[in-house]
């Protein structure tokens, strides 16, 4: 028997009891309906979760913390900097010192209190570093200032409360509005001597200002100073990276940061694809690393485990769907049971009975599925419509603007479409069997 | 076209650990030749219906052979016999066993389905067969929508659509008035002529047996000898 013969002559059975099926497979639907939009909220908000992530931070970002040599971690030296480059996808490799103080920088009557590090340009330049004004320091009294550097500096006789406004910056009728570039500024540092505290001060001069940085939210007032600043700044306080001692903690200055060592250290990948594959070079070679893509894939395993959670609930509603549709195929192999008898008596084998009555359980789960995954995405829309006017409306809250709570992706319709179907089949699988062990004499006699 | 060896069956009676056995048919051994009609004759409750339906492989003999054109049957597996039946087997039921959802037209291209055949080849047979039996302006009514005669008629039709050598006819005419009846027989009898179909008929009816080349009469399960009533 053709698969369009069978196909045919399932539907006109199903034909004969319009209510009964439909009723049937209205169940399926809400089942995999509810199946659908109940993992939807997981892979909606891994969605949401990833992209944050991935909007935060650069992807091709690998920070490197330090070099696991007989249990203990080292920091990060010229050779590490050196092998670094020399790994294949390695676009750049920035590292940084930075001033275990934070100096006071004053022009004229305007100063600010920020950190101050050294660090490679060139190499800044490789990893995206670019300035907004200015140009990189030739000279060692040359330094380049942070793009929210003049927005900090402000007046010095000022009291806090009347600097600040609400959001914690300085009022704009406080901050420095003159031209920065060229400008000679002093820079200065303290170290604590017989528990009186000494200045230091070191005229430097603005060579450049950093382009603004990519997230709103950032903000940039660092100061990066060269490699004779900050030695002039450790002879000055006798210890490394300018620490401030403070009595009776004389000696945590020694060994904390080797002088030749390098406080941040990160690389930047070619492209995202290639993070991976340095990470788990650098994992080889005993280097804590951390990129934002080792982030995501713990992100997904744990998406993957909550969204498979999801979807075996939801395969609980698709199985109790499935027992009406034992129902209706056990009723339909009973009503049928003398029209059974009468085609194995001219000559349907078994397999063909069989056949017939999987391939109608399986239209009953297919009409489900495809009823389900549309009622699924009509929900989906209105959840996503509605739950955030519901929380903010009870929250007082405005949230994020990437955060969907519900998201179908084409995996998510093929999985709930695979197991409604599977479940349907499954379900069909016992009356179509007894369909196939119908005796002919008695089911001709109406003995069945 | 049949050959019927030592043919023995019971059926079992009572529940598991009171069973008893119920002995229908013993030493059963005939031939049945190539284009024949023979009758098997019998009262109710000798063993002619239980024959017939070990013959169509409904049941499984206890004991004996059964062979049909050439094929020993009663080896064969409840596959194998399906196949078997739809290509070398045509059936005629006492109460016509037509599917009632289905039209006559319907009815009768059934066999062809499970066959296999093109739905162009199917609708030129089942019209031919239709016209062969008297119904070709009855296609598309269904079964309760005809008398009885038209209905038996529709079974002949769906026996004879995939051209079987053999039909195997359970009390043909048993819910049919007289008329009918000898119109039906008239009509196996030209099928026979014309088309050599072999008939196996079971009746309890003289006025059928009468039609066949050869009576077989069974009683009490055993075969009855000297039962030829009419030769050709």
């Amino acid at each position: 028997m053709k698969f369009k013969d069978q196909f045919q002559f399932v539907r006109q059975n199903m034909k004969k009891n319009k209510v009964r099926v439909f009723m049937t497979m209205l169940a399926t639907a809400i089942g995999c309906a509810f199946l659908i939009v109940l993992a939807s909220v997981g892979f909606g908000l891994h969605d949401s979760l990833i992209q944050d992530t991935m909007q935060n931070r650069a992807v091709t970002e690998i920070q490197v913390h330090g070099k696991e040599t007989d249990g203990s971690y080292q920091a990060l030296k010229d050779e590490d900097i050196d092998y670094f480059e020399s790994i294949s996808g390695v676009r750049a490799v920035t590292r940084k010192k930075q001033l275990q103080q934070s100096p006071v920088f004053s022009i004229n009557d305007y100063q600010v209190q920020t950190m101050a590090m050294t660090t490679d340009f060139p190499s800044e330049m490789k990893a995206g570093l670019e300035l907004s004004k200015g140009k990189l320091p030739e000279k060692d009294n040359e330094i380049v200032v942070g793009h929210d550097f003049a927005s900090r500096l402000a007046k010095s006789n000022i009291s806090d409360e009347e600097l600040y406004n609400d959001q914690d910056q300085v009022k704009e009728k406080y901050q420095y509005d003159g031209d920065l570039i060229g400008k000679e500024i002093e820079m200065k540092v303290v170290q604590i001597e017989d528990n009186e505290e000494k200045s230091h001060t070191i005229p430097l001069t603005i060579s450049g200002i950093t382009e603004a940085p990519n997230r709103e939210w950032f903000q940039d007032q660092n100061v990066y100073i060269s490699e004779s600043v900050l030695k002039e700044v450790e002879q000055f306080t006798g210890t490394n990276r300018g620490m401030i001692t403070t009595p009776g903690q004389e000696d945590m200055s020694s060994g904390q940061q080797q002088e030749d060592s390098y406080d941040q250290v990160t690389i930047y990948a070619e492209n995202m694809e290639v993070v991976q594959e340095i990470s788990d070079e650098l994992k080889n070679k005993n280097y804590a690393s951390y990129s934002v893509v080792s982030e995501i894939q713990q992100i997904n395993m744990i998406f993957t485990i909550i969204k498979t959670g999801l979807i075996i609930v939801g395969t609980i509603a698709v199985l109790i769907a499935s027992i009406g549709i034992y129902n209706t195929m056990t009723m339909a192999v009973t009503e049928r049971a003398p029209d059974i008898g009468i085609m194995k008596a001219i000559g349907a084998k078994p397999k063909t009975i069989k056949r017939i009555f999987l391939l109608e359980s399986g239209m009953i789960g297919l009409a489900g599925a495809i009823i389900g995954t549309a009622i699924a995405f009509i929900v989906s829309m209105a959840v996503n419509i509605a739950l955030p006017l519901i929380l903010e409306s009870v929250f007082k809250e405005e949230l994020p603007p990437e955060l969907r709570f519900s998201m179908i992706p084409w995996s998510l319709v093929l999985i709930a479409a695979g197991i409604c179907l599977l479940v349907t089949v499954l379900s069909g699988l016992r009356p179509a069997r007894r369909a196939t062990q119908i005796d002919v004499l008695k089911a001709m006699r109406r003995e069945v | 076209m049949i050959t019927v060896k030592n043919l023995y069956h019971h059926f079992e009676l009572g529940k598991k650990g009171n069973k008893t056995t119920l002995s229908v048919l013993q030493d059963i051994s005939f031939q049945v030749k190539e284009k024949e009609i023979v009758a098997i004759k019998g009262r109710s409750g000798s063993g002619k219906s239980t024959l017939l339906h070990l013959i169509s492989g409904f049941i499984h003999p206890v004991k004996g052979e059964i062979w049909i054109d050439g094929t020993k049957v009663t080896d064969l597996n409840e596959t194998d016999f399906a196949a078997f039946r739809l290509q070398h087997l045509g059936f005629i039921f006492q109460n016509f066993q037509l599917i009632p959802s289905m039209t006559a037209y319907q009815n009768v291209e059934l066999p062809l389905i499970l066959s296999g055949a093109t739905q162009e080849k199917r609708k030129a047979v089942v019209q031919e067969t239709l016209r062969k039996v008297g119904l070709e302006n009855h296609g598309e009514h269904y079964p309760s929508e005809l008398s009885g005669g038209q209905q038996q008629r529709v079974s002949i039709a769906r026996a004879l659509v995939l051209n079987p050598p053999l039909i195997l006819a359970d009390e043909p005419t048993g819910s049919l008035d007289s008329e009918t009846e000898e119109n039906l027989l008239e009509l196996i009898q030209q099928l026979n002529e014309e088309m050599g179909i072999t008939f196996l008929i079971i009746t309890h009816d003289d006025q059928v047996a009468r039609i066949g080349n050869r009576t077989i009469e069974i009683a009490d399960g055993a075969l009855v000898e000297g039962g030829v009533i009419h030769e050709i």
